[in-house]
């Protein structure tokens, strides 16, 4: 049984998710967390008793070890690191909606302060890839900067949506750091440097990454949903109806395999084994738990064992030791041969069940068939994809259990009909919300009508990539207004196989000449048109930016191909984003022009407080009335401009939000180095104010 | 004569009003004379114009409403908000006087070396009633509301430009016109917000590769207390073009972020381009001096007198210095030095004559004092007063001592350390009385921090000895 070592209580709030630790001098460890009014705490129990002045005169604030940084805007994200080169000491870097801040704590410096228009969900601090210096990575919507100590920005790159999470971790055992990034659209991308090296699909947005051993790394999801990941294949996973806050890797039972420590949101923490997610330990707070970290905070001499600390929401801190090797296995205050015999009994249990099924079910020569199918739907349903399952004989379908990440509310989808419209056939309707290959893990059960037990058919069946999309025999459909063109080294027979692969077509094409094929989809973005000839000139004709960059990007997966360039002709798209790109400028604009005016109320308001106060102090209370009752008039049209400033703001925020979509997109369109050059060159016209060259980049790919 | 001409004559030898008649001249008979109406916005401006680099007041509000400093509580020596906290270079306070917040007294009178941080509001409000310089609420009140204002008075048809009813985006996209604009609105006319519009779009029309209109938003966003955008003004104007003003300006926005380790940095940034650049060694020294290190002060100071042997502000700090560590004949030469250089004023003959006493020149010490005397004007009498009493005090003649004390309250009612003298001069006649009489009076004057109040007690032998230093003042 592991009992913490120690406890405290901060006595103030802690925001989830920003906590973190640092050795801010170099040496001794701090505990550094956001709390509400904007304010950063900093508790460094070492520090103090050190740099205590002897003699010297010492004030109310010295006498405790916390120590509060005004940042003055909403906290969103704390990282700490050693940013400046050849330095022991670690920065705090702070991120906030607008900004991101880097803060040498012991010298009370800045060390730089940007704006970060994309706001700062996530930061991360260390070195990554080939790049000389440590970089300090955050994330906002869509678009991902690295900052070098001196503020300049040394990376930069777009992803699909809101950055969510960021690690950096050596995914492919080279030596060198990826950064991992986990978003609201349900990925997890792997970007080696500017280069994506990997994507995972998960089934809800990945609110927390974090680093274990080697190349393994552990993700939580906004759904419950925590597990394990080994470079791209996942060892395990396991939901829970709370929320992971946050997950770190720490090897507690002192096995030399860390193990993945979570923090959920009813106050529960416990440790999973890396490989098969049992439990080995758990703890509970009173509250939901804020965040987990690992620093030597007791700094024992001669000892330099790191603790494992975890903080929650009302401010309680406890640490936690390594068990010491004999209690390894036996962390948990459980008796062991109850267990056991528990574990036995429900096995018996079992086996009896199992038995008397098979006497009941004893001619079960049963099989199970099942088909899937596009269905173009109906005036009653909407269109979907058709899962189609019937037994051979006169047995009946009693229910279906579905189980498929991603499509289901909560994953998993169980048909039961009434009992007296049970069929040998049953029809279910599946709606992949994405372009993603799905398993679907089906549980059947079937028995007689009447019969109480059932047998359970287990089969798995997997979606295409593309199965919303229906296959149009008779020509004469409008063509879509948007193409994308490419010139392949290949022949259009591997273009077919690829396309009766992943798409879902009652029987395969064929064809000896052009490919020409038209697919409408389920979804209602229109027509897709795939055409193909004997040159080797690829055409995809779709509105959708997005449709077109899945299937290049799937394309390019089949046909090996490392890199891929393209011409993209989006009108729609474009003409959407010269307007939005005027609407910034008029945001930017209106924005400035209302900061101004309310950096002047505020400094009138300060010097009203003053004068109403001086009032008091005089005794003049007529004249203090007026005082205060001007500054309630002037704080409530301050309010007004601030509500007017949070609407311009978000505006602005959605707006630039979509000028990184585009740029991914147009960047998806590529493949490989081309992929790159296209996002970096975008960036390097939007920063220039080059509009034009941004349009003939998304097009041609090239700047 | 061309009347242009002489206009121009008249603005180059800084007669800015007859310039300004002039061109009123002209304007009224061709109101489109663009050549005219520059020179007589330029020529208005001219008449209140004031560096901004030196002019830094801060207010009332802006101390005790301060959200922009980072740490509450910061390692000794970051910060300027506690100071005396990594003292130990230099005389301990109850040597050197200090000021309000326990920082020691500067040897130079600049904008806010006077005043400390006030711990609470009462305090704030109250302080400057008992000083003599009067603290403005605000930053954007103060003196720069007294210099609009009082030249809006004198142009009794109103305003010379009607700001409200310019089009800035036109004055904006002709460089020639709007630089004069720009500076006519914030000296002048002293409306930020205008000004910043202004700015704004002119820096747009030159396609943001202008560096003095960036310098000019960040001086905008520095009035109106929006420090971080002034500070990103600040450094992309940095990219274009080194200025030395550049630096200064950053120093500034630095130390109101309370950030004195980062505003040095920025210094030291700015000397590496322009080496030996007094003005950036003296905002050194001033940080330095305002975190109490006061060895390193003296050494930048030393510093800048390399490059400047004429540099005031140095030559005083230096002798201070070394007054109040016990080497007045050092100091004493350094207030020589300013006395040949043509400061001629009450507070320097004050700081001769207690440097002739402490030097044991008592022949010139009377003499100094009465130099000091008749050149002292109403704020600097009651000091000197008080300095004679105490060199009184020191050659024992106690009746002289008394009337000189006396004298210091007559000129000044609210003199502390005379109060306490008197106290102690009627508990050695034995008036024990009249000695709490004086007690009293002490306690509703002296509004020190009680750690820096000398107890009655010990105070018979070492009184205090505010040297008022050498008022050079920038206006």
């Amino acid at each position: 049984m592991l009992v913490p070592i120690f406890s405290l209580k901060l006595n103030h709030k802690v925001s989830p998710r920003t906590v973190a630790i640092g050795r801010f001098d170099g040496v001794h460890p701090s505990l550094t967390c956001g709390t509400t009014a904007g304010k950063v705490l900093i508790h460094s129990p070492h520090v103090r008793a050190q740099a205590q002045p002897a003699g010297g005169a010492t004030s109310m604030g010295d006498l405790s070890d916390i120590n509060l940084l005004n940042i003055n805007q909403q906290v969103v994200s704390i990282a700490t690191g050693r940013l400046t080169d050849g330095s022991e000491k670690d920065t705090l870097v702070v991120g906030t909606a607008t900004n991101v801040m880097a803060y040498d704590v012991d010298n009370n410096t800045d060390i730089f302060y940007r704006d970060a228009p994309d706001g700062a969900n996530a930061i991360v601090v260390g070195r990554l890839g080939s790049i000389e210096s440590p970089v300090a990575i955050v994330g906002g919507n869509c678009s991902i900067q690295g900052f070098d100590q001196k503020g300049e920005e040394t990376y930069w790159t777009v992803t699909g949506d809101n950055v969510c999470s960021l690690e950096l971790v050596d995914f492919n055992g080279n030596g060198q750091n990826e950064l991992i990034v986990g978003s609201e659209d349900f990925d997890i991308r792997v970007f080696k440097e500017d280069e994506i090296m990997a994507e995972m699909t998960e089934t809800e947005a990945i609110t927390a990454l974090c680093r274990m051993q080697d190349s393994r790394f552990g993700y939580a999801l906004a759904n419950g949903t925590v597990g394990v990941y080994d470079r791209s294949t996942r060892y395990w996973r396991i939901k829970s109806k709370n929320q992971a806050i946050s997950i770190h890797g720490y090897d507690l039972d002192s096995d030399g395999v860390e193990e993945l420590i979570t923090g959920w949101s009813n106050g529960k923490i416990d440790a999973r084994s890396d490989r098969t997610g049992e439990v080995i330990f758990k703890d509970n707070f009173s509250q939901a738990v804020a965040g987990i970290v690992q620093g030597d905070y007791r700094m024992d001499a001669g000892s330099t064992v790191e603790q494992l600390i975890c903080v929650s929401v009302d401010g309680e801190v406890r640490g936690y030791n390594p068990a010491p090797p004999g209690l390894a296995g036996n962390l948990m205050d459980t008796n062991l041969e109850q267990d056991t015999i528990r574990e036995l009994s429900q096995r018996k249990q079992n086996l009896m069940l199992e038995l008397k099924n098979y006497e009941e079910n004893a001619k079960a020569n049963t099989q199970l068939q099942t088909t899937l199918s596009v269905n173009p739907g109906d005036n009653s349903k909407p269109p979907h994809v058709e899962l189609y399952i019937s037994t051979t004989n006169d047995t009946v379908i009693r229910a279906v259990l579905i189980f498929a990440e991603g499509i289901f509310d909560g994953e998993s989808h169980v048909v039961h009909p009434s009992p007296s419209a049970l069929s040998g056939t049953l029809r279910v309707p599946v709606v992949p919300p994405k372009d993603v290959p799905v398993d679907l893990h089906i549980k059947a059960l079937i028995g007689h009508k009447g019969s109480t037990q059932f047998h359970v058919f287990e089969l798995t069946r997997q979606l295409p990539r593309f199965s919303m999309y229906s296959l149009i025999t008779e020509p004469g459909i409008p063509e879509p207004r948007s193409s994308v063109t490419m010139t392949l080294n290949e022949r259009p027979q591997r273009l077919l196989m690829w396309i009766n692969q992943s798409f879902l077509l009652n029987e395969d094409i064929t064809g000896e000449l052009d490919v020409d094929v038209s697919f409408l989809s389920l979804r209602g973005s229109g027509p897709l048109v795939i055409r193909m000839t004997q040159t080797g000139q690829l055409t995809i004709m779709t509105d959708d930016m997005d449709l077109a960059g899945d299937i290049i990007q799937a394309l390019a997966e089949f046909l090996n191909l490392e890199d891929l360039l393209t011409t993209a002709d989006f009108p729609v798209e474009i003409e959407t984003l010269k307007q939005i790109l005027i609407k910034v400028d008029e945001y930017h604009r209106v924005r400035q022009k209302l900061t101004a005016e309310m950096a002047d109320h505020s400094n009138l308001i300060r010097s009203m407080v003053v004068r109403a106060e001086d009032a008091r102090l005089m005794g003049d209370m007529r004249s203090m009335r007026k005082g205060y009752m001007e500054l309630f008039d002037l704080n409530r049209d301050l309010i007004n401009g601030y509500t007017i400033r949070c609407n311009n703001h978000q505006e602005l925020l959605s707006c630039l939000k979509q000028v990184n979509q585009i740029i991914q997109r147009a960047g998806r369109l590529r493949v490989g180095r081309y992929k790159t050059q296209v996002v970096n060159a975008c960036r390097t016209a939007i920063k220039n104010n080059n509009t034009s060259s941004l349009y003939k980049i998304i097009h041609t790919g090239m700047a | 004569m061309d009347p242009l001409f002489l206009a121009y004559s008249y603005f180059r030898r800084r007669k800015f009003k007859e310039c300004t008649d002039i061109c009123t001249t002209l304007l009224e008979k061709n109101p489109y004379d663009q050549a005219a109406w520059t020179l007589k916005t330029r020529a208005l401006t001219g008449q209140v114009y004031v560096d901004e680099v030196d002019v830094d007041e801060e207010g009332i509000a802006e101390m005790v409403m301060d959200d922009n400093a980072i740490a509450n509580v910061s390692r000794p020596g970051t910060s300027l908000r506690k100071p005396g906290t990594s003292g130990q270079a230099g005389p301990s306070p109850g040597v050197r006087p200090t000021s309000q917040s326990g920082r020691p007294l500067s040897g130079f009178v600049r904008p806010g070396t006077q005043g400390g941080r006030p711990g609470t509001m009462e305090q704030a409000i109250r302080t400057p009633r008992t000083a003599h310089t009067a603290r403005p609420v605000t930053s954007s009140s103060g003196r720069f509301v007294r210099l609009g204002t009082a030249s809006m008075l004198s142009t009794p048809d109103g305003p010379f430009i009607n700001l409200a009813r310019l089009n800035f985006s036109k004055y904006a996209a002709r460089p020639n016109l709007a630089k004069a604009l720009f500076e006519y609105i914030f000296h002048h006319e002293n409306d930020i917000r205008n000004a910043l519009e202004l700015a704004a779009l002119a820096t747009e029309a030159c396609q943001f590769k202008d560096w003095w209109w960036k310098v000019q938003l960040a001086k905008c966003y520095y009035r109106l207390g929006m420090y971080r955008d002034s500070e990103k003004q600040l450094k992309s104007a940095l990219k274009h073009q080194d200025m030395v003003d550049i630096f200064l300006y950053l120093g500034k926005v630095y130390v109101r972020l309370d950030q004195p380790l980062t505003a040095v940095e920025m210094y030291k940034q700015g000397l590496e381009k322009f080496p030996g650049e007094t003005t950036l060694l003296t905002g050194i020294a001033r940080i330095h001096e305002g975190l109490t290190e006061m060895d390193k002060a003296v050494k930048f100071y030393k510093d800048v007198l390399h490059f400047d042997n004429m540099h005031v502000e140095a030559i005083a700090c230096i002798a201070t210095h070394h007054f109040y560590t016990d080497q007045p004949e050092v100091a004493l030469k350094y207030y020589r030095r300013l006395l040949q250089m043509g400061v001629y004023n009450a507070e320097l003959f004050n700081n001769l004559g207690l440097c002739c006493f402490y030097a044991q020149q008592y022949d010139m010490t009377l003499t100094c004092f009465e130099r000091a005397l008749s050149l002292a004007d109403d704020q600097t009498l009651a000091d000197v007063w008080f300095n004679i009493g105490h060199v009184a005090l020191g050659i024992c003649d106690h009746n002289l001592a008394y009337q000189c004390f006396r004298l210091t309250l007559a000129s000044n009612n609210d003199h502390a350390e005379a109060y306490n003298n008197l106290g102690v001069l009627e508990l050695k006649r034995g008036h024990v009385e009249a000695r709490l009489a004086f007690q009293e009076f002490l306690l509703i004057s002296e509004r020190r921090p009680a750690g820096h109040r000398p107890t009655l007690g010990s105070v018979g032998t070492r009184t205090y000895e505010p040297t008022k230093s050498v008022a050079v003042r920038f206006l």
